[in-house]
């Protein structure tokens, strides 16, 4: 104890430098870290960021560093023998590390999290980039920690190097699906619950975006799996939102048609007229509707085959004209449509007897129209899944929601315009489209058109 | 056709799982049955139905007579013996045992086959006959024949409703079609149609007529060349008739000779007997023409209307049979009723080029929409399905 404290008495310098340097350093460190706050505050107010976006991460760190570093130069000038001061050395500088590298990763967590909503990014796309930059930072602060203490470093990397390397060839495939995802996620050109169409062709709703693949619903209910560098790299037109649900969907049906030879067939006008008034309403359909369907893609005006017949074989012009010019829009009902012609008929009979005798074998063949009802894929929830389905159910179901539902099935109005009406409360658009006068119209225009009035009530 | 009408015709197949079509006819080439035949069968299956097809055994004999019956049903006047009936009979017996009727839906296609239908009360089954002949004004005695074999069917199917008569079962109008993929009809490179004319010494110098259909009295080939021949003393222009033979129309070389003789050496006229197979040559022939004719004085359907028409080739025809079905006159066609007619038709659309265009792309539309395989396909599934059901509106 009194060797001690002699040689205390004796070189009490050597004691008092150190400490002296510590203290000297610390309190010059923390005024540099003073006037460093002050800037970085100045610097933040500039750019108008939160004043304590950074400085709440950095109050304590800071404050452990100026610590270590006076420590560092108060051992450097002490007495203490070169290995100590090696180990307290290396020692400190690991501190240092550990200590900026954490900071470092949570100062810039922190900018990213705050420059997340500026740029519209989504909460995995921030999360992820900044679970990367953590990784990042930890995994450099390693290598420098074991570079300080002296264990080979090389190695490891090349390690890590290889890792690397393996993971990309084993991911070759689905590394540009998770790059593209990262880009989806950060211009969001879809989200779930969108409509989109690719121009491709693909379309339907977005049930799911992973960093692979992107899930489409179609209208006809299948999935659709993209991969996410696909979308990227395809043009897609997005529909937004879907839209107010139908109290009960739209199912699509189609129609098509086979045509059945009664075996009847007519000589002159008073056996026409005869045979209409007791023929099945599958005759009064095919011949007032036979002309549309065949030539409906010629000409928007179609006339029924009684007027041809009069016309042509008969040679009564006067009486074909009155029979092509009855309005078949303008019944809801096939027997009001056939008694429409039978009473025309009549009339001319009144007037002019029993008229021509067609040549033989220029009779007029009564056929009737068996219809074939199938339900297709394509059900509508909303309106635009049903302009979706309007675009691409074939002219056959087009047709029968349009004309055969209304007259053969007797329902007085077209499909569309009972469910928009029943269904989804449109009832504006479903009086638009039962003006339409489908008969005036070819089958494609008649598309067009239902198409442009529900596109024009979406907008 | 669109990707929606496809899934419809798959719909309508997978309706008819489980079931088989057995088709029969009386030959696997030559003629227009069997040419649909070879194309609808593979196609049925493509959308799931199993359709199969097989061929009744004749010999010449046979053929012979079931040519006379084919006349006779159109209207002509043909002598038909006892004998003649007799080897019909036999023929139709001995392919009753020999052949297995293993199909659910039996289809059977024109005259030849009827018969067969006499093992309808053993095995049962849904039977049709596919008639592609007009039988409207059919000679009384083939059909007094006939008929008891065809009142036996389940339904009936003709090309056009003026070709039935009064039948006791359900008679249905199934118009022919054209596949628009095959070789007879597919697109070809101005190469390969200038290689068949050339193949045929058919030189390019003027506008060119043609008819393309079996040397048949039917298809009155001499009423075509004295047609041509009235165009042609104030149009320069070639006649090409080009023909082939089919193994049941034993009178085909008849027929030929007498044309050959009509048109002597003159060498506008181009008489030329094509093999069954040659499609690239009858496709060909008709895209290089100005004008297709088919002066038909009787006629099934007349497939090869449909092809002209597919080509967009302005058409004159007689306005006979299915014919009118496919040229509406001046709408898609020009009709015709006589050679003076056929000639008149011909002279317009000579020198009314663009009259002519829109008539022929009028024409392709027509067929686009009515008369290509796809329509035909579905017609059928539309009729098994309608066999098990007698109403006029159908839900499946």
């Amino acid at each position: 104890m009194t060797d001690l404290a002699e040689w205390v008495a004796e070189n009490w310098t050597l004691l008092v430098i150190p400490v002296a340097i510590f203290v000297a350093s610390f309190v010059g460190l923390l005024w540099v870290r003073r006037q460093a706050y002050r800037l970085l505050r100045l610097g933040l107010a500039r750019v108008k960021w939160p004043a304590d976006l950074l400085t709440r991460h950095l109050n304590a760190s800071s404050l452990l560093w100026s610590m270590l570093i006076a420590t560092g130069l108060a051992v450097a000038i002490s007495i203490l023998p070169v290995m100590w001061k090696s180990i307290i050395g290396k020692g400190l500088w690991s501190l240092f590390v550990i200590s900026f590298a954490l900071t470092l990763a949570n100062v810039i967590s922190a900018v990213v999290e705050f420059s997340a909503p500026q740029y519209t990014l989504p909460p995995r796309v921030v999360s992820m980039t900044k679970n990367i930059v953590r990784t990042a930072i930890l995994v450099f602060a390693v290598l420098v920690l074991l570079d300080t203490w002296g264990a080979p470093t090389t190695p490891l990397i090349f390690f890590i190097a290889v890792a690397v390397l393996l993971l990309f060839f084993a991911f070759r495939d689905v590394f540009p699906n998770l790059v593209a995802g990262f880009q989806l996620s950060a211009s969001a050109p879809a989200k779930v619950g969108d409509y989109i169409r690719l121009e491709s062709g693909e379309e339907g709703y977005v049930t799911e975006m992973s960093w692979k693949n992107t899930s489409l619903e179609t209208l006809d209910e299948k999935i659709i799996i993209l991969p996410n560098s696909r979308l990227l790299n395809s043009t897609i037109v997005n529909y937004g939102h879907p839209l107010k649900t139908a109290s009960d969907p739209f199912r699509f049906y189609s129609r098509t048609h086979l045509i059945e030879i009664t075996g009847s067939k007519a000589g002159n006008l008073r056996e026409l007229a005869d045979t209409l008034k007791t023929c099945p309403e599958g005759v009064i359909y095919y011949h007032t509707h036979r002309f549309l369907e065949e030539h409906h893609y010629l000409s928007p005006e179609p006339s029924n085959d009684f007027a041809l017949w009069v016309g042509d074989i008969l040679g009564e012009i006067v009486l074909a004209e009155k029979l092509a010019s009855i309005d078949t829009f303008s019944f809801p009902t096939l027997t009001s449509l056939r008694d429409r012609l039978v009473s025309i008929m009549e009339e001319h009979l009144a007037l002019n007897h029993d008229g021509r005798q067609a040549l033989e074998g220029r009779e007029f063949y009564f056929m009737k129209t068996v219809s074939v009802i199938f339900p297709t894929p394509y059900v509508a929830h909303d309106l635009r899944e049903f302009v979706e389905s309007v675009r691409r159910i074939s002219l056959g179901s087009l047709y029968y929601h349009i004309f055969e539902s209304r007259l053969r099935l007797s329902r007085g109005l077209n499909d569309f315009t009972i469910w928009l009406k029943d269904s989804l409360d449109e009832d504006e658009l479903g009086e638009e489209i039962a003006r339409l006068d489908p008969y005036t119209y070819t089958l494609e225009g008649l598309r067009s058109s239902l198409i442009q009035l529900i596109e024009k009530r979406i907008k | 056709m669109g990707r929606s009408s496809i899934e419809e015709l798959r719909l309508l197949g997978a309706k008819l799982s489980g079931k088989v079509i057995q088709n029969i006819n009386s030959t696997f080439s030559g003629g227009g049955v069997a040419e649909i035949l070879s194309r609808m069968v593979p196609l049925l299956s493509q959308v799931g139905v199993d359709a199969r097809w097989d061929v009744i055994k004749g010999d010449n004999a046979f053929f012979e007579v079931t040519k006379k019956f084919h006349n006779a049903l159109h209207g002509r006047h043909e002598e038909i013996t006892e004998r003649d009936l007799s080897i019909y009979m036999e023929t139709n017996e001995r392919n009753m045992k020999e052949l297995q009727l293993y199909g659910d839906i039996m289809f059977i296609h024109d005259p030849q086959p009827a018969a067969l239908i006499q093992r309808k009360n053993e095995i049962g089954k849904k039977w049709i006959w596919r008639c592609h002949i007009d039988i409207s004004h059919a000679d009384e005695k083939v059909w007094k024949f006939l008929e008891p074999f065809v009142f036996q069917y389940d339904a009936g199917i003709f090309s056009a409703p003026a070709f039935s008569r009064h039948l006791p079962l359900r008679q249905f109008l199934i118009s022919p079609s054209i596949d628009p993929l095959s070789d007879k009809n597919r697109e070809l490179t101005p190469e390969t149609i200038d290689d068949v004319l050339a193949q045929f010494h058919i030189p390019k110098d003027k506008p060119i007529i043609t008819q393309v259909s079996r040397f048949d009295y039917l298809k009155d080939p001499v009423g075509v060349i004295e047609a041509f021949r009235m165009v042609r003393k104030s149009i320069s222009c070639r006649l090409v008739l080009a023909g082939g033979t089919a193994t049941d129309d034993p009178e085909s070389e008849k027929v030929l000779a007498e044309v050959q003789e009509k048109a002597g050496s003159d060498p506008d006229i181009h008489v030329l007997l094509i093999p069954p197979e040659s499609n690239i040559e009858i496709n060909a022939l008709q895209r290089a023409s100005t004008i297709v004719l088919q002066k038909s004085l009787r006629e099934g359907f007349g497939l090869t209307v449909a092809e002209a028409l597919w080509k967009a080739k302005p058409v004159v025809a007689s306005a006979v049979g299915g014919i009118t079905l496919q040229v509406r006159n001046k709408l898609t066609g020009l009709l015709s009723h006589g050679i003076e007619g056929t000639a008149y038709a011909i002279r317009q659309l000579l020198t009314n080029p663009d009259y002519a265009r829109r008539l022929g792309q009028n024409g392709r539309e027509h067929v686009r929409h009515n008369f290509l395989i796809t329509r035909h396909m579905r017609d059928y599934m539309l009729l098994f399905l309608a066999l098990e059901n007698p109403a006029d509106i159908i839900m499946i």
